[in-house]
């Protein structure tokens, strides 16, 4: 079996990579063995927080390298033993993109971390060790999905931070609607799954390996890369398996920030940046991608207008970024998606964060229930309208330059349709955050919001490293699109980005007029609440499971235990009954042998004597 | 010393049962000492077995030969390969927390532990054995003390069934331990018959002079011989091991069954079933299998899927976990079905994954039992806030049994369906998959209703988290779990070489064959 170019045996990897894999690794192993450590809350935080420092500095270390040096290498060694073969890579594999994203991964990973050291400040202390544990054993989840050398390994980290978000949904597990929430996550992710595992099923028949970049046939690559697709609309929440993302905010909300927003959801659009060889040579995949990406990315955004939960605006918005990167890939352009992943996880995260430190701070996640906190809240409120800002594609901050790479790539392709669509999001997106932002900071304080204070440092801090490239990763768009292989030209002047950004203001604009001044009552809403109202999609899943899937599972154990089961049992008795039966025969009487034997030799002479 | 290895690790339970029989019953703690003393000698030697087998050389290591029976070339003939090794290790592990898990029976625990050894004697005897008529004697010492040990230690009648039927199981008292008990055991039986007039025909067929597994292996049985024996082979030993439909014994059973026994019989018993399909009936009768196979596999993606089905709709803790083995071990029947290496690999490598598993999930039910004094689901909830030990474990064997990466489970599973899709019948991964999924639906769903939710009710007032040495046993399996789960290479490197034999003879034997 050939090895790709450059490849090392896993001993030889650089010492960074290892950290960057293995700390996270060991807390959560060092939390798991010593439950008395883990049960004391904060030395369980420290442990974690230590890791995730390392796992950074290493990741610093090897982006610098990769800046300095370039390439890409891989260290591995076989993960399987088949017939005399090592099959499978375990190891690292570092290029500008893996690299890149593990920055990403670890320092907003780290922001979240100190961010719960204050917010989750009250919480037990067994409960709070245990909170720290899962994000250990998430951190190493998410750098083995980055640093993968080929798809098993990649395959492995994907399904592990998904069972990490099943634990973190269901952190408050004693809730009911965690649980609910938590077990719909896992489900719809790992329906979508299905797709990544015969994805490598057929990867491995046709080339024996599980790499991305092997030699495959068109067909062949049609086949993996819509399959991997499937994994891609589950994981990134893609419609129609997009329903569990707004349900997954049962979660705490720095979790939601780290992983259903800024990371684990990205992961289904890394995959794809990863396994482009693969995606390149599918033309197919391609367009449905360009299509189910833009599709949703319109679709959630409707839905995040008229959601009273400022988690769920931020989850649908999250929904519909994710949309942008799929179109945007679904394009061609793989520098596009992928620097949106980067500036989306910076800014929302911050968003994710702030929202965060707004419900610390009056006790709710309903909009209702703040208004006014931009004199109670200084800090929160500035960072929360940058994160927001930025969200919205306002020039000079990072998100107007990755939206923009994005709405250039789908220039023109099916007569405008999916621009179309990501110009509407757009507008809408400025729209949905303006709303968020004047009810929320602006007007008159409702509910607790009157008695709210700013948060502590532990909250402020992250939500300031944040805001920095919030604002600035988009001035270095240049260096990071070389690290993946790609160029960046910066066009300021063009239809496209001056259309984005009008659209953009203007929707900050009308929000203002809307629900900062109160001038205009927008009654188009109305209907699109109604429809929300019903949940449509999600019924369809209730019933698949409710009426379908359950009433068969019943019939099939009612068939087992009673028809097959029944059937052991009928031979069980009919052996017991036949016996009974013939017992009869043993009367007893010499006379009633006598008539048997008399009767037998009639019966034979009868046989013998006939033709 | 390396050569009495094997016998050690045979004997050595029978032995601690021997010295039990002479300890009156009243010293409890002498008891467990010498149970646990026989457990560990074969615990540690499994262990050492797996460290000082040489992989490079491969084949039969550490041969233990003692002709009984020369006259008709009955040899207790003990040697171990790859496969044995892993196995062998599987059922130290599981043996030595079946033990621990045991310290807590009260009534006639030194009988309890005497047929506990016993049991697990003619286990380890079955992996380790190269003579087909010793095969089979062990396979039965490995069955039947079962009967007793359910029939007396069991549970009675905790499955209070409503519906239509219900007269119907009242009449053979369903769920009665007894019923279980006779149930299990008849059905095996049946299956032994089976078996024991396969052997008598391989034994005809090669001249009547041995019964050593290698010669018998190597005799060119004719094609009819092998498509007629081969199906009894398969339902015979298949009814140990869970085959569809022969799997009814299985949910009552395990249902009945203390706790260590649970864990054993899921945990071992049901590979003895398994291996000795592979084993014995691919391995004797090559072209039968490869008649057969289409069959077999489609059977065992009717136990893949149609067992997790059943699991979800089960309403008691230990249905849901007796039904999760008949479907797990359809995964192992479908690695065999497939012919090729990945595929043995996956089935060999399930057949531990799985072991430990349910070993671990059977001794948290045991524990959440002892507890609540039900296994109703419905009527369990929030007991992760009181036994949260309990929960972390049963969440690990949950996550292991859905096949998450980094469990054993995943490994195994993916190379099974690794083969299926290589071998020549790929549509049998399509509904295997779907069974994988069907399973995380269940277990999770399973593991919610329990530990899940608020508080539990003030009904149950006396539940606590797992004591003292209560934790040793879930700690040891799920070590097991997470270790073989990472780096499956562990036992795959011990595995495969033995594979790669099999396969070659079996291979030689098809192109053969006139």
């Amino acid at each position: 079996m050939s090895l790709p170019v450059g490849a090392l045996p896993l001993e030889a990897a650089p010492i960074p990579a290892f950290v960057a894999l293995f700390a996270p690794a060991v807390a959560a192993l060092v939390l798991a063995a010593a439950p008395a450590l883990r049960r004391r809350g904060a030395p369980a935080s420290w442990v974690t927080l230590t890791a995730s420092l390392l796992a950074t500095a290493a990741a610093v270390t090897l982006l610098v390298t990769q800046l300095r040096e370039g390439g890409s290498h891989v260290w591995m060694a076989s993960w399987l033993q088949i017939n005399g073969a090592g099959v499978g890579d375990f190891g690292v594999r570092l290029d500008g993109v893996s690299a890149t994203m593990l920055l990403v991964v670890c320092v907003v990973a780290t922001c979240v971390q100190v961010f719960s050291l204050g917010y989750m400040h009250d919480e037990k202390p067994p409960a709070f060790g245990r909170y720290f544990a899962y994000h250990a054993l998430f951190l190493f989840s998410m750098n083995l999905l980055v640093l993968a050398p080929d798809l098993l390994q990649l395959f492995a980290g994907w399904e592990l931070v998904g069972a990490t978000s099943y634990l973190l949904i269901g952190f408050y597990y004693q809730k009911p609607s965690a649980g609910q929430a938590a077990l719909k996550a896992f489900w719809i992710t790992k329906l979508a799954d299905m797709g990544f595992l015969m994805a490598l099923m057929v990867l491995y028949k046709t080339t024996g390996t599980f790499r991305w970049d092997a030699a495959v046939t068109a067909a062949t690559a049609t086949t993996v890369s819509g399959l991997l697709f499937f994994a891609v609309v589950g994981k990134s929440a893609q419609f129609p398996l997009h329903i569990w993302l707004p349900d997954a905010m049962e979660g705490p909300t720095p979790v939601s920030a780290l992983l259903h927003a800024a990371t684990m959801v990205a992961a289904g659009v890394f995959l794809i940046v990863r396994a482009n060889p693969l995606f390149a040579h599918a033309p197919a995949t391609r367009d449905v991608m360009l299509l189910v990406g833009s599709g949703t990315a319109l679709f959630a955004a409707c839905l995040a207008l008229v959601q009273t939960d400022i988690k769920k605006v931020l989850a649908y918005s999250t929904c519909s970024q994710l949309g942008y990167m799929v179109a945007a890939l679904g394009a061609g352009s793989v520098f596009g998606g992928f620097f949106h992943l980067a500036t989306h996880a910076f800014f929302k995260a911050l968003l994710f964060l702030a929202a965060g430190s707004v419900i610390h701070a009056v006790h709710s996640n309903e909009l209702a229930d703040m208004g006014g906190l931009r004199r109670r809240m200084p800090v929160t409120a500035t960072t929360f309208i940058i994160g927001a800002m930025s969200l919205a594609g306002i020039p000079g901050l990072a998100g107007f330059f990755s939206k923009d790479l994005v709405l250039a790539s789908v220039e023109g392709r099916y007569g405008w349709v999916p621009f179309g669509a990501l110009m509407a999001t757009a507008f809408l997106t400025a729209f949905y955050m303006g709303r968020v932002v004047f009810l929320a900071f602006f007007g008159e304080a409702r509910g607790h919001a009157g008695h709210a204070h700013e948060s502590g440092g532990s909250l402020l801090v992250p939500l300031l490293v944040l805001t920095v490239p919030s604002v600035a990763l988009g001035w270095v768009a240049a260096p990071l699109a070389h690290l993946s292989g790609a160029t960046y030209e910066l066009h300021l002047v063009g239809v496209v980005p001056i259309l984005a950004a009008s659209l953009g203001l203007g929707g900050f604009a009308l929000a203002w007029v809307v629900y900062g001044r109160g001038t205009l009552v927008v009654s188009a809403l109305a209907p699109l609440e109604r429809l929300v109202a019903t949940r449509a999609v999600n019924r369809v899943y209730e019933v698949g499971y409710r009426r379908v899937l359950l009433v068969v599972a019943d019939v099939l154990g009612w068939i087992d235990r009673y028809l097959i089961d029944g059937l052991m049992n009928f031979l069980g008795w009919s052996a017991v009954a036949g016996g009974r039966a013939l017992r009869r025969v043993q009367t007893g009487n010499a006379q009633d042998y006598v008539f048997a034997v008399v009767l037998g030799a009639i019966a034979l002479a009868a046989w013998g004597l006939l033709p | 010393m390396i050569a009495a290895l094997l016998p050690v690790i045979v004997a050595a339970p029978a032995v601690a049962a021997l010295i039990l029989l002479a300890i009156p019953s009243r010293y409890a703690i002498a008891t467990r000492v010498v149970s646990m003393a026989g457990a560990t000698v074969s615990f540690a030697g499994s262990v050492l077995a797996a460290v000082h087998y040489d992989r490079h050389v491969g084949g039969l290591q550490m041969p233990f030969d003692l002709p009984l029976i020369p006259s008709l070339g009955v040899h207790l003939s003990l040697a171990i390969d790859g496969w044995g090794v892993s196995l062998v290790l599987l059922t130290g592990v599981i043996i030595f927390a079946a033990v621990l898990a045991s310290f807590t029976v009260q009534r006639r625990d030194k009988e309890f532990f005497i047929y506990l050894l016993v049991l697990v004697s003619g286990v380890f005897g079955v992996f380790v054995c190269q003579d087909l008529l010793i095969f089979f004697l062990f396979y039965e010492i490995a069955v039947l003390p079962m009967y007793l040990l359910i029939g007396i230690w069991g549970s009675s009648n905790v499955v209070p069934e409503a519906g239509p039927f219900r007269f119907v199981w009242k009449i053979f008292d369903v769920g009665g331990r007894e019923y279980a008990a006779m149930k299990l055991t008849v059905m095996l039986l049946l299956g032994s018959a089976a078996i024991l007039v396969s052997i008598f025909v391989l034994y005809q067929g090669a001249g009547a002079t041995t019964f050593n597994l290698g010669v018998l292996g190597a005799v060119p049985y004719a094609r009819t011989t092998q498509i007629i024996v081969f199906p009894l082979l398969w339902m015979g030993f298949g009814s140990l091991g869970g085959v569809f439909p022969f799997h009814t014994w299985s949910p009552d059973g395990h249902a009945a069954a203390p706790t260590a026994v649970s864990m054993l019989h899921a945990g071992v018993l049901m590979k003895l079933g398994a291996f000795g399909v592979i084993r014995i009936g691919m391995m004797l009768l090559p072209v039968g299998a490869a008649y057969w196979a289409p069959t077999v596999g489609a059977v065992a993606v009717v136990n893949i899927l149609y067992g997790a089905m059943c699991a979800m709709s089960q309403k008691d803790l230990k249905y849901i976990v007796a039904y999760s083995s008949v479907s797990h071990m359809g995964v192992v029947m479908l690695g065999a079905a497939t012919l090729n290496a990945t595929g043995w690999n996956g089935a060999i490598f399930q057949m531990f994954a799985h072991g430990v598993m349910t070993a671990l999930l059977f001794s948290l039910v045991g524990l959440v039992y002892e507890r609540a004094h039900t296994r109703i689901i419905a009527k369990m909830g929030g007991f992760g806030t009181i036994m949260p030990g309990v929960a972390t474990f049963f969440t690990l064997a949950m996550l292991s049994s859905l096949g998450l990466p980094g469990t054993a489970g995943f490994a195994a599973e993916l190379m099974v369906f690794l083969g299926a899709w290589h071998g020549s019948h790929a549509w049998w991964t399509i509904p295997a998959i779907l069974g994988a999924f069907v399973t995380a639906i269940y277990v999770l769903r399973a593991s919610r209703a329990i530990f899940w939710g608020p508080g539990p009710s003030e009904h149950f007032h006396d539940l606590y988290d797992a004591r003292g040495v209560e934790w040793a046993a879930p700690i040891v399996l799920a070590v097991a779990i997470v270790v073989f789960g990472v780096w499956p290479r562990l036992l795959l490197d011990l595995i495969d070489p033995a594979t790669i034999e099999y396969l070659r003879d079996f291979a030689s034997a098809i192109v053969r064959q006139p």
